[in-house]
């Protein structure tokens, strides 16, 4: 014979021979929440109990069956329906091959219509795009024009200043008439440091000698 | 902590399914949460979802109060879960499946020990009238 022996500390199982009088066998509860300790084995009060045979009559047996048969007959077709209607797999088949389905003929529907309009606004666009060209030469034209006009203009206007020069170019100093210059400018000195009295006579004299009185009362 | 109603629990792709009772409340009120869970799971392990309640528990217009949201019950049945007897029982009273058998020999076995407590009454009655 085997004596089985469980060894909670180290949870491994012991086999060996023995003889048949000390035949034991030890069973403990295992549970995830034991109500009892895992080491309890059955009450000593109900090691004995034989529980009383629940006796089920013919008649009420048959009943039960015949509800249980068609219970699970009915339960087996809902199930079936259920996993037609709700499972993911066949949901997502059939969704693909509708989807394609769908997607292509929405494709070409597109596509037929994508080609009209194309056709429609090539004519539009041509007959728009001539218009604009004729707009732009005729805006290109007119500028032009504006920049000849302003160039004129601005020609004008240096050749005007040139000419103004030229009148006053007479007095300037050239570097041949550098000496006569300033040969005249030494022999005819300026006096700038005059006064007016109120009646705008300018009085000269303060550093050079006064001139004549002829040419000092001379009216500003 | 806390689990949050609706899913919380890890689960693998093709692992049993099965709807059935999580006993919430505490010691001497109980109530159920239904959900849905791997089988191998212990009831107070996070769930995949819960999909009702039922109070066991009369009120005190003598109803037990249950709620159920058919339409994941519909779609995890399809995906290949598995309903509990007490839930099957449920489903049925509620007319969502078909009336389980447990219901009627519960109904029938009430009935009978209800009548024979009423002629052990009536014998008994008989019998002190008789006394007397």
């Amino acid at each position: 014979m085997l004596r089985i022996m469980n060894s909670l500390k180290t949870m491994s199982l012991e086999i060996s021979a023995n003889t048949p009088a000390s035949t034991n066998i030890n069973s403990i509860r295992w549970r995830r929440n034991p109500r009892k300790p895992i080491w309890k084995g059955t009450a000593k009060s109900k090691i004995f109990r034989v529980p009383p045979r629940t006796v089920i009559p013919q008649e009420e047996a048959d009943e039960i069956k015949r509800l249980y048969n068609k219970y699970k007959t009915e339960m087996k077709t809902i199930t079936r329906f259920f996993t037609s209607k709700y499972n993911i797999e066949n949901q997502q088949k059939d969704d693909q091959d509708l989807n394609k389905k769908e997607f292509e003929s929405d494709l070409e529907a597109c596509m037929k219509l994508n080609d009209e309009w194309n056709a429609k606004q090539k004519v539009e666009r041509e007959a728009s795009a001539a218009v604009e060209l004729e707009k732009s030469i005729q805006l290109a034209k007119e500028r032009r024009k504006i920049t000849e006009e302003r160039r004129q203009q601005r020609l004008n206007e240096a050749e005007e200043i040139v000419r103004r020069e030229k009148v006053f170019a007479k007095d300037f100093i050239s570097p041949e008439m550098l000496d006569a210059a300033i040969e005249k400018a030494l022999a005819n000195p300026v006096d700038h440091n005059f006064a007016l009295d109120l009646e705008g006579n300018k009085i000269v004299g303060y550093e050079t000698p006064p001139l004549p009185k002829e040419t000092a009362s001379l009216k500003q | 902590m806390l689990i949050p109603a609706s899913g919380t629990g890890q689960y693998l792709a093709k692992s049993a399914k099965i709807i059935r009772f999580a006993r919430k409340g505490c010691a001497n009120r109980p109530f159920f949460h239904i959900v849905v869970t791997e089988v191998k799971r212990d009831q107070t392990d996070p769930v995949i979802e819960q999909v009702g309640t039922f109070d066991p528990l009369p009120n005190e217009y003598n109803e037990k109060l249950c709620s159920l949201n058919f339409e994941r019950i519909k779609h995890w049945i399809g995906n290949g879960a598995t309903v509990s007897r007490p839930v099957q029982e449920l489903l049925g009273l509620s007319g969502f499946f078909p009336i389980h058998p447990r219901t009627y020999m519960q109904a029938w076995r009430n009935r009978r020990s209800q009548a024979e407590a009423e002629s052990k009454n009536v014998e008994s009655e008989s019998i002190q009238e008789n006394k007397v």
